[in-house]
């Protein structure tokens, strides 16, 4: 059973919505600057410059919630612009986030920390379903609400899910992706993991020091063949294929072969029914932690052998978006395939020793890119990987 | 028919290692959170230290069905609405009022939700798919739903299961998540399930979630023409304390809160209270009705033989 693609919305730091989007994309402009709040003032961060108040007001939200869900909203409802909710299609909202309502709770705790104005009414929103409720909500989906949270994996678990529920027949339509906000909770995180890059983030590089955090959200709606018939959508490409595997080497860290990911891609394949060399660009998950490139390089090794197709991160155009960055990043495939599109690979100047591999260094157009392999890899060494796919 | 291997529970019941945890369910005890096994047994010394009691219990129940059933899960699925509580209150102490530049991570690594099903893969070398999901009161059930999907897909034996942890906090904010008034507790249950019976007794026919439940008996009624059952077949109705008109559902019943406390994912435990009633008693049905959170109704229908 094919699962086609029929709509797409994202928010990153480098713009909202797909125009934004391509344009910063091709002129190779990073939304990763010096932050600008009290909680990111320290650090380079991929932070959307619009506060809530202001997301709620151009994007006509009717519903409350944290950063996360709002950020959500925005993204989830461009993906399902124009679908309308049906009787006969029954529709659900699959969502990965990994801080849910973490941007309220921490500022609330701090209160009761301090001993000052703690309201603990605000931790309604704390729960990382609620956070999909409330985006469901906004979108009008109740037929199957569910929240995946496996770190920065989640949003592209979210997708395998869906596909899943579709091909068994639980579902008709749904809206997958992910969601997250930058937090002091996650900045004071990864701060204590000692991966931050004080400067921009160069995956794949030699040099590498490590991430830098951003923000945002990305979905896509998946549709079955009889979905399709009742909404006459336009199919804008396929998922063909996911995958999700452990690693089973450390809590926060990759295996130096990098296992997990190895099993994940070449599963993916199999579910798709494809060969390595059908694979025509690799979103690669990289963060630029020293750990994670050199680990998914060597998985990008056994598992292409000598035929590496292009590949790059564009986590140094939108940062780390934890969870949100397999919703953001599928949104990206989708582009690559209808526009020929590959995207260069940022702050890239020297291949990594022990791998020697070179990233897609500038941005192409006109190329013919059919499949798409996108990696999403989260703590608890939870690999994923999804492909989508041209429609034919 | 997917069928139940064993099941471990840890809970405020004296559950662990129990062959008929129904038969022995007493009142809730407010002085003890849980009945916990001996922990050395499973998780070795020094990790045990750094380990939160909802891992602690995850990865027990895990373990204890893995040593069970004698196999490797091809899957492992991982409920909990709230994850682990106790590592995310520790690190958001920690980071607002230390003023140091370094600040030790464990808390914040063990702070996501899906580090119980990370460690699951740690402890038993576990390389297979491996999902947390969250869905508040029904993060049990969507998991269920899930592990469903691994055994429709052909995995064979499949790990799910659901934890939460309870912390002292918790009772500051508890009305602003679950209006309901029973103690807090902590828990966890895991199941060993596949879709070959072998010496199994007890199944779970089906699992239906409900995101804008309106009416619980209108909907169970629906749930149950759907899977060909009459209401007069189902042996046991566990319930989250929904009143049911007595005359329309004479069945036999309990409210399950008042054995497992306050938490999100207590249908899990319901889930095993209900197979050991199955399993141990002459019926054939049994259906566990999740409405802990009005609007969000989970209905879980298990079946002997």
């Amino acid at each position: 059973m094919k699962i086609y693609i029929t709509g797409y919305g994202l928010i990153s730091a480098i713009g909202v919505g797909e125009k934004e989007t391509l344009d910063a994309l091709k002129n190779e402009r990073s939304g990763i600057a010096t932050g600008k709040k009290e909680e990111t003032k320290a650090y380079k961060v991929g932070e959307i410059a619009l506060s809530n108040e202001e997301l709620k007001t151009k994007y006509k939200l009717r519903t409350d919630g944290s950063r996360t869900a709002l950020l959500g909203m925005v993204a989830a409802k461009q993906a399902f612009e124009g679908h309308l909710i049906s009787d006969e299609i029954k529709t659900g909202l699959i969502s990965g986030t990994s801080v849910g309502g973490m941007d309220i709770s921490e500022q609330e705790y701090r209160n009761y920390l301090n001993n000052e104005n703690h309201n603990p009414e605000n931790y309604k929103h704390h729960s990382s379903g609620v956070s999909s409720d409330q985006i469901a909500e906004e979108l009008g989906i109740n037929d199957f609400i569910n929240t995946i949270s496996t770190a920065c994996s989640s949003a592209a678990n979210a997708l395998m899910m869906g596909a899943r529920m579709i091909r068994s027949g639980m579902l008709d339509r749904v809206v997958v992706g992910g969601t997250d906000s930058l937090t002091s909770f996650t900045i004071s995180g990864f701060k204590s993991l000692m991966i931050f890059d004080a400067d921009w983030c160069k995956p794949f590089d030699n040099s590498r020091k490590g991430l830098n955090l951003g923000e945002g959200a990305g979905y896509i709606v998946l549709e079955s063949e009889k979905s399709l018939a009742i909404t006459k959508k336009q199919p804008v490409a396929q998922l063909t294929g996911w995958s999700n595997a452990s690693d089973a080497f450390h809590q926060t860290a990759s295996s130096p072969d990098g296992q997990g990911a190895q099993l994940s891609m070449l599963e993916a394949l199999k579910v798709a029914g494809l060969k390595p060399t059908d694979i025509d660009y690799i979103n690669a998950h990289g963060t630029a932690t020293p750990n994670n490139d050199l680990s998914e390089s060597q998985a990008i090794k056994s598992v292409f052998k000598e035929v590496i197709p292009p590949f790059s991160s564009t986590k140094a155009f939108t940062g780390h978006t934890l969870a949100a960055s397999g919703g953001i990043e599928a949104v990206f495939a989708i582009l690559a395939i209808n526009n020929g599109l590959l995207y260069p690979n940022l702050n890239f100047s020297e291949v990594i020793e022990e791998t020697q591999l070179t990233p897609q260094l500038s941005f192409e157009e006109g190329k013919t890119v059919k499949h798409v392999l996108s990696n999403s890899f989260g703590f608890g060494g939870n690999n994923s990987t999804v492909i989508l796919s041209r429609v034919d | 028919m997917y069928y139940i291997h064993t099941i471990s529970s840890i809970s405020n019941q004296d559950s662990f290692r129990n062959e008929n945890v129904y038969a022995s369910l007493r009142e809730f005890d407010a002085e003890n959170d849980v009945v916990a096994p001996d922990y050395k047994e499973f998780i070795p010394r020094n990790s045990l230290r750094r380990l939160s009691p909802i891992l602690r219990m995850g990865l027990t129940c895990a373990m204890e069905c893995k040593n069970v059933i004698g196999k490797d899960f091809d899957s492992i699925v991982v409920g909990t609405a709230l994850g682990c509580l106790k590592d995310t209150e520790k690190f958001l102490n920690t980071f607002i009022t230390s003023t140091s530049d370094f600040l030790s991570p464990t808390a914040f690594i063990q702070s996501t939700h899906n580090t119980i099903g990370g460690q699951i893969s740690l402890g038993l070398n576990n390389h297979a798919y491996n999902m947390t999901h969250t869905q508040n009161n029904l993060s049990f059930e969507v998991s269920l739903i899930d592990a469903i999907l691994c055994i429709n897909d052909g995995k064979k034996n499949v790990l799910v299961g659901a934890a939460e942890e309870k912390i002292d906090f918790l009772e500051l904010v508890q009305p602003n998540l679950i209006s309901a008034d029973y103690p807090l507790a902590s828990g966890a249950s895991f199941f060993a399930i596949s879709g070959e019976q072998q010496n199994s007794k007890v199944a779970i026919q089906a699992v239906d979630t409900n995101f804008r439940s309106k009416n619980v008996e209108k909907e169970i009624l629906a749930f149950l023409t759907k899977e060909k059952i009459d209401l007069k077949e189902i042996d046991l109705l566990l319930t989250s304390g929904t009143e049911l008109n007595s005359t329309t559902f004479s069945n036999k019943n309990i409210n399950y809160m008042n054995f497992t406390g306050l938490h999100f994912s207590t249908s899990a435990f319901a889930t095993h209270i209900a197979h050991d009633f199955l399993n141990n008693n002459d019926a054939k049905f049994a259906l566990v009705v999740n409405d802990l959170c009005k609007g969000n109704l989970g209905l879980t229908l298990l079946k002997k033989g």
